[in-house]
């Protein structure tokens, strides 16, 4: 045994294991599933988008007609208007209110801990308490955003009655949602090395130029992640809009996931629902590239 | 102190996995399943999906109760289901149905093409017979294509609720309900009350509220939705064009945005203490049956009446009332385990007691032909005979019989919304109607194909 | 943006501690405001889940709970934990047992892979990777229909299988949070255990998986979160509603043919919440310091 100890000792392996096989084994799992769960019935949905399957009966092929269809369905395009108007307000907004948090979170005001865990919270919450909590703010008569913008003389719109509205009180309640984000940025604020700021500081930097020349900079491969990852979630919004307005009033609300699960469950299109779902596949792929093209100039990578 | 900490960690670490194992037990331990509570041994479960819950769920099951208790062989297992229609589709076409399902009638014409609801013809008939049995309306909903697919399982129609203590304040004679639509403008116009910001306090009457049947206020000017005869659809024919026209006056005479912002606040209080009927703050209101049962049980004291709801102007036999006849059905879905129970069940379901005693707990009309005096005398509704009214009049008409029926009603509910807006009304219709019929024509062609190659 | 570079120093304008005073109280407030707004949800669905269904839908009514609501909410809460309309109790069981197989599970298969992303060099890694994170990409409505066909074929419909079975290979963030921590750790303690004769599995348990157990607290924490408040896979998957998971439950509950007053509904979503926080307060403390020291180093 000892000689079997000394000859490893004076052969000096390498610590980290180089073999092949050896890394697929412990890919094996993920790989197997994102091959069973993910690419089969992702490539069966690309099947089914060229045929008509109402689930009940076996499913017809029609060549792109659905496609085709799509093109010229008005409520494709007021479902891809509204997703990108909901994303576009909620990933702009939402990463400016996170950071904005994350920078507050990060002075060490005395409590802030209890603050983090508080803005934490929400992410707790499941997706329909968060919803019927909203819905009940929400209300006209008696929700206490109302209460609260009549109390000081403001308009006190329907929110969720109207059509103006609808959408503007569901981009607002993604604002509650922040916590993981917050999180993220926080970490990211920590791990700024002191000796930037030192230099900042000798410069007679004050606390904005700080901010703006420092660590925004320092920070911007979360802000990066931090985007991308909110782009993605919220060109898939569904839960919200599904049970506070369904879609409505008017179809102000009726986002593009909304259609596609109408179209699969309500109209017994699954065909038609499977184009859609393509479609936002192959447009959510091109905006992260896009985001990620744009990013090269923006994002400031420090050695490791 | 490495090993302190460590022995920390670990005893730490020992206790939420202690925990954790609990929990876990505690919730795999298997445990008796609730609805199979009480089962006699040696008898068949059926399972039947039902959308009920409440008491109109307590009613279906004390009618389940009856047939268990009164034949040794089965025992129907009552499953509430929310989102039943989507729920089903799945389920059958997935090959995982279960016995029975109750759908709502305008599934039938897709189950029925797919092949997804058994024929029950091919069935013993014994005591169903069929056509004569139900209403004619009702037979309608129940057959697609001639052949029955469905059993009946409650219908209702729908009438005005007003208030005749709002009517006697406001100089109207509460026992003289508007007749004509032009009658429930004018009465409607007597009846609002605003506050001094010019939000609605009390409507007279709102076609938005509840928003349950966009598609409905076409049958009070005689328009049809769709010509059985042809299978197209007639979404912009003149009758339904003037019922928009009139949804548009409506909403510009009331205000468009306090209406809006005044159904809103009633948006989960329908059927509760809060009501906007039950609580006076709308003095007219278009619901079905079952209304009466929820005034009864919030506010015993409301004094009421019930017509049946005014029809446009100039129409031909105006004595004839107007309306959709809808109704909750029971299939027996393809792939289920034992269809000849299912279908014992089933004809247990459409007896006349059966439905009698199911609709006087629901609140409803009886789908059946023949009426027994007691089911007339018993009905906690005093107005039954008004609904009843409805669905046996010669002008009343169904929902239309296509698979695409549920977009079509979208498409004709987002119409509603544009025109309560402020689009116009023609051009609204004109574009539902190209696009509902598109989805006909295509759902006709693509039958066709499935023919062709044997399928389904 | 730029660093900024070196040049001759200035005086500061302030006195330091003047500025930090007026400052401190400013962002002292602002913190205390944000929390405020960000806590009132909660408040408002618990005080409103103490109401009647008539009080709850008052204009007037104050926004924390009173003392004498203390009967009216013993009442609401027993009816709705009793409710003929949903069995939340069983929906509890559910969701319990469904997001602890879910967590083990993702947390040891994510793990698995993120040490061959982060320990192990081959041939078509950093594409793979690519490919991890690619799938974050895929919305779920591509897949849930052919995934539901896929669980019929292999039977697994109307079991809890399809909630959690797939939690076992892994999850793209998981493995993105764990690898980016992975490549923090030190080689030397790698080095030092193949020194004492580990294989990689060795290393992997004994060195790695001990080093990184604050991140490893978050990515349990994020898939119990997951798991338990998951709403669209139970919503697809489960036809039985004594199978239900709580997520599912309150919203069937809500969403009847007969409209669940605010109240009840309210308090079915504190229902739903309550174990969440309660497993949140638990690793709370882990979290913190798992967040601290994980880097998001490129």
């Amino acid at each position: 045994m000892s000689g079997e100890h000394e000859s490893r000792f004076s052969e000096a392996k390498p610590a980290r294991s180089s073999g092949s096989p050896k890394a697929w084994l412990w890919i094996a799992p993920w790989l197997i599933g994102f091959i069973v769960f993910m690419l089969i019935p992702s490539a069966m949905s690309l099947y089914y988008s060229f045929t008509d399957y109402s689930l009940l009966e076996s499913p017809v092929g029609i060549g792109p007609a659905n496609y085709v269809e799509l093109w010229n369905d008005p409520l494709f395009w007021t479902a891809v208007w509204n997703t990108l108007a909901y994303a576009g307000a909620s990933v702009t907004i939402g990463t400016l209110v996170a950071l904005l948090v994350a920078i507050l979170l990060e002075q060490h005001i005395r409590g802030c801990g209890v603050a983090r865990a508080i803005i934490f919270l929400p992410t707790l919450v499941p997706l329909v308490a968060s919803a019927l909590a909203w819905a009940f703010m929400y209300n006209s008569e008696a929700g206490i955003i109302n209460r609260a913008l009549g109390a000081v003389g403001l308009p006190t719109p329907n929110w969720l009655g109207d059509a103006r509205y609808a959408m503007t009180a569901l981009v607002i309640m993604g604002f509650w949602n922040i916590g993981t984000a917050v999180v993220v940025y926080s970490a990211a604020l920590r791990d700024v090395p002191r000796s930037l700021y030192e230099a900042a500081d000798i410069d007679g930097a004050g606390r904005l130029a700080r901010l703006w020349h420092v660590s925004l900079p320092a920070i911007s491969p979360a802000i990066l992640f931090n985007v991308m990852i909110s782009i993605i979630w919220s060109l898939q919004v569904f839960g919200a809009p599904q049970i506070m307005t369904e879609g409505g009033p008017d179809h102000s609300t009726y986002v593009y996931q909304l259609y596609i699960y109408e179209s699969a469950f309500r109209y017994g299109r699954m065909g038609y629902a499977s184009a859609m779902a393509w479609v936002q596949l192959l447009a959510t792929i091109g905006i992260a590239g896009l985001t990620l093209a744009l990013s090269r100039r923006l994002v400031h990578y420090r050695a490791a | 102190m490495t090993i302190t900490s460590r022995q920390l960690r670990v005893s730490r670490r020992a206790a939420i996995g202690t925990a954790g194992a609990c929990a876990l037990a505690w919730a795999a331990w298997p445990r008796a399943q609730r609805d199979l509570a009480g089962m006699p041994r040696g008898r068949k479960v059926l399972h039947y999906w039902e959308k009920w819950t409440g008491a109109e769920g307590a009613a279906l099951q004390g009618v389940i109760n009856t047939f268990n208790q009164s034949q040794e062989k089965l025992w129907v297992v009552r499953v509430p289901i929310s989102d039943i229609s989507s729920k089903a589709m799945v389920a059958i076409g997935g090959g995982d149905p279960p016995d029975l399902v109750g759908l709502f009638s305008y599934s039938v014409p897709l189950y029925a093409e797919a092949g997804a609801a058994m024929p029950l013809d091919s069935f013993p008939e014994h005591e169903w017979r069929g056509e004569t049995d139900y209403l004619p309306n009702i037979w309608k909903l129940l057959t697609h294509e001639a052949r029955p697919r469905a059993g009946v399982n409650t219908c209702y129609t729908l009438g005005l609720y007003y208030n005749r203590a709002h009517f006697r304040e406001a100089g109207l004679d509460p026992d003289r309900p508007p007749r004509t639509i032009g009658e429930l403008d004018a009465f409607a116009d007597r009846l609002n009350a605003k506050d001094a910001q010019g939000a609605i306090r009390r409507a007279g009457f709102l076609p938005n509220l509840p928003a349950w049947w966009p598609y409905s206020w076409s049958a009070y000017f005689d328009g049809r939705l769709f010509d059985s005869a042809t299978g197209r659809a007639t979404a912009d024919e003149a009758g339904n064009i003037k019922a928009l026209e009139w949804i548009a006056a409506t909403a510009a005479r009331v205000g468009r945005a306090e209406a809006s912002a005044f159904a809103q606040t009633f948006s989960r209080s329908i059927h509760s203490p809060q009501d906007p009927f039950i609580s006076g703050r709308a003095s007219m209101i278009v619901q079905g049956p079952w209304l009466a049962n929820f005034i009864r049980l919030h506010n015993p004291s409301l004094d009421y009446g019930v017509t049946a709801v005014p029809i446009d102007d100039a129409l031909p036999q105006p004595e004839l009332p107007r309306g959709l006849l809808e109704a909750d059905v029971i299939i027996i879905p393809r792939g289920c385990k034992n269809p000849e129970a299912s279908w014992e069940f089933l004809r247990f379901m459409q007896r006349r007691e059966t439905q009698e005693q199911l609709a006087l707990a629901h609140c409803k009309g009886s789908p059946m032909r023949e009426v027994s005096s007691e089911f007339l005398a018993r009905h906690p509704s005093r107005f039954v005979g008004v609904f009843d009214a409805i669905a046996r009049s010669t002008r009343a008409d169904v929902l239309p019989p296509t698979r695409v029926w549920p977009q079509y009603a979208d498409l004709l509910g987002g119409a509603f919304d544009s025109v309560w807006r402020g689009a116009d009304p023609a051009a609204t219709l004109a574009a539902v109607q190209a696009r509902a019929q598109g989805l006909i024509e295509r759902a006709s062609s693509l039958r066709a194909a499935r023919a062709e190659r044997g399928g389904a | 943006m730029s660093l900024p570079s070196p040049s001759p120093p200035r005086r500061a304008t302030h006195t330091s501690r003047q500025t930090a005073l007026s400052d401190r109280v400013l962002l002292s407030g602002l913190l205390w405001l944000t929390a405020a707004v960000y806590l009132a949800p909660l408040l408002i669905m618990l005080t409103g889940s103490f109401r009647s269904a008539d009080a709850v839908l008052d204009p007037g009514a104050g926004v924390l709970p009173r003392l004498d609501d203390a009967a009216q909410a013993v009442d609401n809460y027993r009816e709705v934990w009793t409710s003929a309309a949903a069995d939340f109790p069983t929906y509890i069981r559910n969701s319990l047992m469904v997001a602890m197989l879910s967590t083990i599970g993702l947390t040891l298969s994510s793990a698995a892979a993120a040490y061959a992303f982060a320990r192990m060099r081959w041939r078509g890694r950093d594409a793979l990777f690519v490919l991890v994170l690619a799938t974050l990409m895929i919305p779920p409505t591509v897949i849930i229909a052919p995934q539901y066909l896929l669980f019929k074929h292999l039977g697994w419909i109307g079991t809890f299988a399809p909630l959690w079975v797939p939690a076992w290979f892994g999850s793209a963030f998981s493995i993105f949070l764990l690898r980016q921590f992975f490549l923090t750790i030190p080689r030397e303690l790698d080095e030092a255990a193949a020194i004492d004769g580990c294989s990689s599995l060795g290393i992997f348990w004994r060195v790695i998986l001990p080093v990184a157990r604050p991140a490893l607290v978050v990515v349990a924490l994020l898939a119990f979160i997951g798991s338990w408040n998951d709403f669209a896979g139970p919503l697809i998957f489960i036809n039985q509603p004594h199978m239900y998971t709580v997520s599912l439950g309150v919203y069937m509950y809500q969403s009847q043919h007969g409209q669940t007053p605010w109240n009840l509904a309210l308090a079915a979503s504190v229902i739903a919440v309550v174990p969440v926080l309660a497993v949140f307060l638990l690793a709370q403390k882990a979290i913190i310091e798992g967040v601290a020291t994980q880097g998001l180093k490129e």
